[in-house]
């Protein structure tokens, strides 16, 4: 792989789950080969130093790097803390460490979190938190490796301006292409560790394949239909402060609900109500037959060995059972793998196929299209759509593009924003 | 209070209560440290709680069987191998109690710290062996992230329709959260590395000088432990 990258240049990085976009940016960090060995030959140089010479830390005030999950990321406690930490590192003069890190977190729309505990933010929240440890720094070069996958649409598209707008050169590594087209300067289409094309954004739009190519979709307005599995009326629920308060929600059978809304508004929480796992506080919930519920964090899948046992848990270790649904997500094969041998695309449809395998009645899926390729979301669409029929399914997204496609209706925690995607 | 004042006075009634000879001494300082723990939100302080307090009355229930003391039996047993005759003595048992509430309140003393501390402000005072504070910090967290993890784990099977029920049941949780904390702990340790830890010459963000309360908790700790060896 060769490629330059020249300051201020934005670059969109795509592929297909295990593509090597996640390497490329460890390479472009020096993490690739210091931190996780394998062979490396060639050469990267980043503001003129050879990667192989000196050690990441060294690179930290040069280099930024943001990565997948942002819980995995935090050191500190305390928000103001965890963003003055790189500064701290670097050698910054300690009377601008404070005021550099609460310009960062103003920047990224986080002025209010400084005092916040890390353990209490949304997904989003920390996202932002994580995104302003790095712009702190003020990089030459921002790497940024999903940097939006748990921020809603104008979350995300505030964070790729920002990273834009801070100077440096950006590499950024997205699953959802709609997020960062419209922002790049280049894009790098890269599979099976080869780049397959380096275009401009222009001519990329001809030259990628048609399932990553950003498209426009109209959702029919339509009212609750098929026999009710779930019926969520006026009900309440707070943790330290309230989250749902009088909230509706009716699933049929046979209906793709898509719920939407900002971070923080309590998607997750309807939909555990929904699903069984929290009981309201106010208000009732009524359920029909067995309902199955889809963590938007496909790492707490990880109880077994192999993918077939884990996938088997919730039907009683019927093995055959789990290698058919294994199948019906694309892992045909995967049976006998150790699930944190996954790629978290493949984590994703592991934690899918364990949640179909049961057959549920009522289906709810939260942010299943994490971590997943286009090519893939669109065949996930393709499996919602045609189990439809069998049971009623409330998809919690921030992805309009898969929302769109998969969904018969839409619901929103904040109403006025349903009328965006219909 | 500076973290590191209360981490001094909490070190201080920690040692206080290894070096004190007298039960009441003992049940004192615990009885200090466990209404300091119970300041401590209720979903937080649970799990700290029934490790100190359930291990400090496992001492004390198993000190008799394991000690030869006393001659003031209460109750005499078998003879099982390696143990001899089992016996309990009043003395067997006040020093159960002695050393189940010296255990306790050492541990009590670690929760207080866990719950309460801010443990940001404890690595940023820290003047030297800053990386070693720091892994302290981050081994004191470790016992939330677990829980949170594992609260995760269950309400992930619940999702699928398992109940996690009884000890086997969570007992199967084990070895996915540690397989889950050496992965956490991998990604943390990239991204430190990325952000710079590590190098030499990193400097500190500008914080509050001592106030005299501050230095007069750190004399009131040193005080408790000459006390808790002279007098208690």
């Amino acid at each position: 792989m060769s490629l330059t990258i020249d300051p201020g240049e934005v670059v969109a990085l795509l592929g297909p789950s295990g593509s090597g976009k996640s390497t490329l940016l460890r390479a472009l960090a020096g993490l690739v080969p210091h931190f996780h060995g394998g062979r490396f030959s060639g050469r990267v140089e980043v503001a003129g130093r050879d990667t192989r010479r000196v050690r990441p830390a060294e690179l930290a005030g040069t280099v930024g790097t943001l990565f997948q999950d942002p819980e995995d990321q935090v050191v500190f406690t305390r928000v103001e803390a965890e963003v003055a930490f790189g500064l701290e590192n670097v050698g910054t003069p300690p009377a601008e460490i404070a005021p550099r890190a609460s310009a960062a977190l103003a920047a990224v729309g986080a002025e209010g979190l400084g005092e916040r505990r890390v353990a209490e933010l949304s997904g989003g929240q920390l996202q932002r938190v994580c995104l302003a440890s790095v712009l702190a720094l003020e990089p030459r070069l921002l790497l940024l490796d999903e940097p939006t996958s748990q921020l809603d649409p104008e979350g995300a598209a505030a964070a790729i301006e920002l990273a834009r707008s801070s100077g440096a050169a950006v590499v950024v590594s997205e699953q959802r292409p709609e997020r960062v087209l419209d922002s790049c300067d280049r894009v790098l289409f890269v599979d099976e560790g080869k780049i397959v094309f380096d275009a401009s954004q222009e001519d990329a739009l001809s030259r990628l394949p048609e399932a990553w190519l950003p498209r426009e979709h109209e959702v029919p307005a339509a009212e609750p239909s098929g026999e009710a599995v779930c019926r969520v009326q006026d009900v309440w629920f707070g943790y330290d402060h309230p989250v749902l308060e009088g909230v509706d929600l009716a699933l049929g059978r046979g209906e793709i609900v898509a719920l939407l809304g900002p971070n923080g508004s309590g998607k997750t929480t309807l939909g555990k109500l929904a699903a069984g796992l929290l009981e309201p506080q106010g208000g009732h919930v009524e359920r029909v037959g067995r309902a199955c519920y889809l963590s938007q964090d496909p790492g707490r899948y990880l109880v077994s060995e192999r993918a077939d046992e884990e996938v088997a848990v919730a039907v009683g270790g019927d093995l055959a059972r789990a290698r058919a649904a294994l199948a019906r997500v694309g892992l045909e094969g995967f049976a006998a793998r150790h699930p944190r041998d996954l790629s978290s695309g493949e984590r994703e449809r592991l934690a899918l196929a364990a949640v179909l395998v049961a057959e549920p009645d009522l289906l709810v899926l939260d942010e299943p299209t994490r971590g997943v390729d286009p090519a893939r979301k669109q065949e996930l669409t393709g499996l919602l759509r045609a189990e439809a029929a069998r049971r009623a399914t409330l998809v919690i997204t921030n992805d309009h593009t898969f929302a769109a496609a998969v969904a018969d209706r839409v619901v929103s925690t904040v109403p006025e924003r349903e009328a965006v995607l219909a | 209070m500076r973290p590191t004042a209360a981490a001094a006075l909490l070190g201080g009634l920690a040692a206080a209560a290894l070096l004190a000879q007298r039960t009441a001494s003992v049940a004192a300082i615990a009885g200090l440290l466990l209404a300091v723990c119970l300041r401590a939100p209720a979903g937080r302080r649970r799990l700290y709680l029934v490790g100190a307090i359930g291990s400090g009355l496992a001492v004390v229930l198993l000190t008799p069987f394991v000690e030869t003391i006393g001659s003031h039996p209460l109750w005499s047993g078998p003879t099982v191998p390696v143990l001899g005759r089992l016996d309990v003595t009043s003395e067997e048992l006040r020093n159960g109690l002695f050393q189940g509430l010296r255990l306790t309140a050492v541990a009590l003393a670690f929760s207080a710290y866990a719950l309460l501390l801010d443990h940001d402000r404890l690595v940023q005072a820290a003047g030297f062996a800053r990386r070693s504070v720091l892994a302290i910090a981050l081994a004191t967290r470790l016992v939330p992230t677990l829980e949170r993890d594992a609260a995760g784990l269950v309400e992930a099977l619940r999702g699928r329709g398992v109940e996690v029920t009884g000890l086997r049941g969570r007992a199967r949780l084990l070895s996915p959260l540690l397989a889950g904390s050496l992965e956490r702990a991998l990604n943390l340790a990239e991204a430190m590395e990325a952000r710079g830890f590590g190098l030499p010459g990193a400097t500190q963000a500008l914080r509050p000088g001592w106030c005299p309360f501050d230095r007069a908790a750190l004399v009131v700790a040193a005080g408790l432990i000459v006390i808790g060896a002279l007098w208690l």
